[in-house]
């Protein structure tokens, strides 16, 4: 019982130049991989945003056609980086902003009358900023004439502390192009006329003049949240420095972004929640019908930090020595057994892409009854909860399970825990 | 096994003391899951007589049940995950309000397939477990809507497929389970004991963690923005009952895990049951004194308390065992 202990001093009491120089090389690796992660986020978002502009200018089903390319395409990178998630504080303190999911979208705009009323969890679920300029919030007067970033930011996001009112990132820019899917299992995304644009005469939705408001607002502020955590991935940036500040606490921030993005978040939350509430809209990208592209890139973001490689938008690779030489010169069988499940993990998810791709819709897939969907989803899921477990034996196999207990409060004071 | 540990002990330098393993199995999980598989029978029978929401002999039967699934409810890992058995028995928190709105729609509808418990089966979990036939029983829109005929069979749909999750669960762990847990090291799924002592210690961390953060958390909201309405089970007054429940049961295991290092098994009892007993002196079954200060500051102390008792675990035992949790299913968002 004391092995874990002991393994994780040999790693780091070990220390000798050579060791340490090269848990800084990976460290480094994983922190390049998240810049350029990033960076390319913010690349496609800026093409997001030209088409945006481009709709709103002169409004056509090929303006609208092209501005939902270009969100489907800025997806691609940043589903990668959802990794660096739940192990670097500065992420998870920034992520509700950009990515916030599932959201009560009649905060937003007009939605259809099954969507139902204020709730229990959220008198605001039917707030329609779109269509209100004016209205009331926690009790005080909110003046919405014009929709900046600093109101959705500031007043509206998670307004009167409800997380299902996402009023910025992808999500909400998403239910901006797409309109609510009302197909519910059947064939078909949302189907938002490109009318709803059209400024003037011909103007469809009402207030056409305020959704482009808004969605340039939505636009404007993803940029400016991408490319501040760009910033903080860059050489001297304090996402970077805190990684490589610690040795220890680095390679574990590693492992706790794959081991959590694997199991709690998709393989739970989002993919098996969502299969076994049969609920159409309770998948991830559910206005689009993108979902099976978010987990795909979830999983290979997960692949691409354990192996160091991360292909960018422009086809160049990012790679580096990386966490897997680690464990790979701890336990040779822990490394090849972990590489092994995250390419079956990969290959699941593809198997659901490609479905998706070829018509078989992810919310067809989750709906009741539909064993050849729920097959699917299920192959992903279980491909994601035993990499997690691989995972786990890395942690162990690099002695980094015993890091909680570290600067901990209670460890310096106990007897604190019994008062 | 045995022999083996014997002679690992002669070349070891370092003592190998029997792991908590199989007293958490035979003290602990099969024995509360017996329980559940037991008392969810005996409340599908008394459903079949009485499916009446006000029927005090049904809420009795639904309250013991409930008292037992809490009291097993953070072995979310093995039979429990697989075959999402756990999430069919309990789907909460429910924020987007889908448990009321799928009842509804059946009980309106009568869809046929609440007539049938093998076909409910292939149900939405909003709609199954012990959340919505809280719902059925309690909840006083839903619990008179639609036709009393078909309500009453779904309530006895309901139960009976309660009843034959938790037999599953149950089965799973005396069939098999137990036994790779038992022989952990010579299976694939635990390869060492260290590894099925880390899921084990996994759910004691995440059971504090969930009464901590949604039990508690939910209702307790911000000071300014208190949400009794969001507290679990308000409508059978089951709120505080639940987390008492849950303490209890996470205590015993605790202490089974601490095993036979006295000074930390005592540590850990004493601070469970005065977690308890902060329990004992609220006077708020369904937590609505989330919105009143008196109320309020006794059911944040007892948040604290959960939170301390997690901070306990973690420093303190999980050092011991010399393993630290694995990852678990609230490390999303």
């Amino acid at each position: 019982m004391k092995r874990a202990i002991t393994l994780g001093v040999s790693l780091f009491s070990f220390s000798q130049a050579a060791l340490a120089d090269e848990v800084t090389d990976v460290l480094n690796t994983y922190a390049d991989i998240a810049e350029a992660g990033y960076a390319d986020s913010l690349a496609t978002a800026e093409t997001l945003q030209g088409a945006i502009a481009a709709l709103i200018d002169a409004p056509s089903a090929e303006a609208l056609t092209t501005a939902r390319g270009a969100w489907l395409a800025a997806r691609v990178p940043y589903q990668q980086t959802e990794v660096f998630r739940f192990g670097n504080v500065i992420v998870d303190e920034w992520e509700g902003r950009v990515n916030a999911w599932p959201l009560d979208e009649g905060l937003i705009d007009y939605v259809d009358g099954s969507y139902g009323g204020p709730s229990d969890e959220n008198e605001f679920a039917v707030l329609n900023v779109v269509a209100n300029p004016n209205f009331t919030l926690s009790g005080e007067a909110i003046d919405a004439s014009v929709i900046t970033p600093d109101l959705l930011q500031n007043t509206l996001h998670e307004a009167d502390g409800v997380e299902a009112n996402v009023a910025t990132g992808y999500h909400a820019i998403e239910f901006l192009l797409w309109g609510q899917d009302l197909n519910g299992h059947g064939t078909g995304a949302g189907n938002r006329p490109y009318t709803d644009f059209v400024q003037g005469e011909g103007c469809t939705g009402g207030n056409c003049d305020r959704r482009a408001q808004y969605l340039q607002a939505g636009v404007e502020l993803l940029i400016s949240d991408l490319d501040w955590m760009t910033a903080q991935w860059a050489e001297g940036g304090a996402a970077r420095t805190a990684v490589l500040q610690d040795e220890t606490a680095g390679l574990s921030a590693i492992l706790t972004g794959m081991g959590s993005l694997s199991y709690g978040e998709t393989a739970g939350e989002r993919m098996r929640l969502g299969l076994m509430l049969n609920d159409p809209e309770e998948e991830h990208s559910c206005f689009s019908d993108n979902t099976h592209n978010d987990h795909y890139y979830d999983g290979l973001g997960v692949q691409n930090v354990y192996t160091g490689e991360y292909m960018r938008v422009d086809g160049t690779l990012v790679s580096g020595p990386s966490i897997s030489d680690l464990v790979a010169a701890e336990d040779a069988g822990i490394d090849a057994d972990l590489r092994l499940a995250l390419s079956d993990a990969m290959r699941a998810l593809g198997r659901i892409k490609y479905a998706a791709e070829a018509g078989f819709a992810y919310d067809q897939m989750i709906e009741r009854g539909n064993a050849g969907g729920e097959a699917l989803v299920m192959g992903g899921v279980n491909g994601l909860i035993e990499q997690t477990r691989h995972i786990e034996r890395a942690v162990a196999v690099l002695g980094l399970d015993a890091l909680d207990i570290e600067g901990s409060d209670s460890l310096d004071n106990p007897g604190a825990v019994f008062q | 096994m045995r022999h083996v540990l014997a002679i690992a002990f002669l070349i070891l330098p370092l003592p190998v003391l029997a792991g908590p393993v199989d007293d958490v199995l035979d003290h602990h999980i099969l024995p509360r899951l017996e329980r559940l598989a037991s008392e969810t029978a005996l409340l599908s029978t008394v459903a079949e007589q009485h499916c009446d929401g006000p029927s005090a002999l049904l809420q009795a039967a639904f309250n013991r049940s409930v008292d037992a699934w809490i009291g097993g409810s953070h072995l979310r890992f093995g039979p429990s995950e697989e075959e999402n058995r756990a999430f069919a028995l309990a789907f909460w928190p429910d924020s987007r309000g889908l448990t009321p709105r799928s009842l509804t729609v059946l009980l309106t509808q009568e869809d046929p397939i609440g007539l049938d418990p093998v076909a409910y089966r292939e149900m939405s979990i909003a709609a199954r477990g012990f959340y919505a036939l809280e719902f059925l029983i309690f909840d006083p829109d839903i619990s008179t809507s639609g036709s009393e005929a078909y309500r009453c069979v779904l309530i006895q749909t309901v139960a009976a497929d309660i009843a034959y999750t938790s037999m599953e669960i149950y089965d799973d762990w005396v069939s098999r389970y137990a036994d790779l847990m038992r022989n952990a090291g010579e299976n694939d799924r635990y390869q060492s004991e260290d590894e099925a002592v880390r899921a084990l210690l996994g759910a004691l961390s995440t059971g504090l963690e969930f009464t901590a953060d949604m039990r508690l958390g939910r209702p307790l909201g911000t000071f300014d923005r208190p949400q009794p309405q969001r507290a679990e089970m308000r409508r059978s007054e089951r709120s505080l009952a639940n987390v008492r429940e849950s303490i209890a049961a996470l205590g015993e295991l605790a202490v089974l895990l601490a095993g036979e290092n006295d000074p930390l098994s005592a540590n850990l009892s004493i601070a469970f049951a005065r977690a308890i007993s902060r329990a004992d002196i609220i006077d708020d079954p369904d937590f609505s004194g989330v919105a009143m200060p008196g109320q309020r500051v006794r059911i944040e102390a007892l948040q604290r308390q959960v939170r301390d008792l997690r901070e306990l675990v973690n420093t303190q035992l999980a050092p011991e065992l010399g393993v630290a949790a694995g990852f678990n299913s609230l490390d999303g968002d």
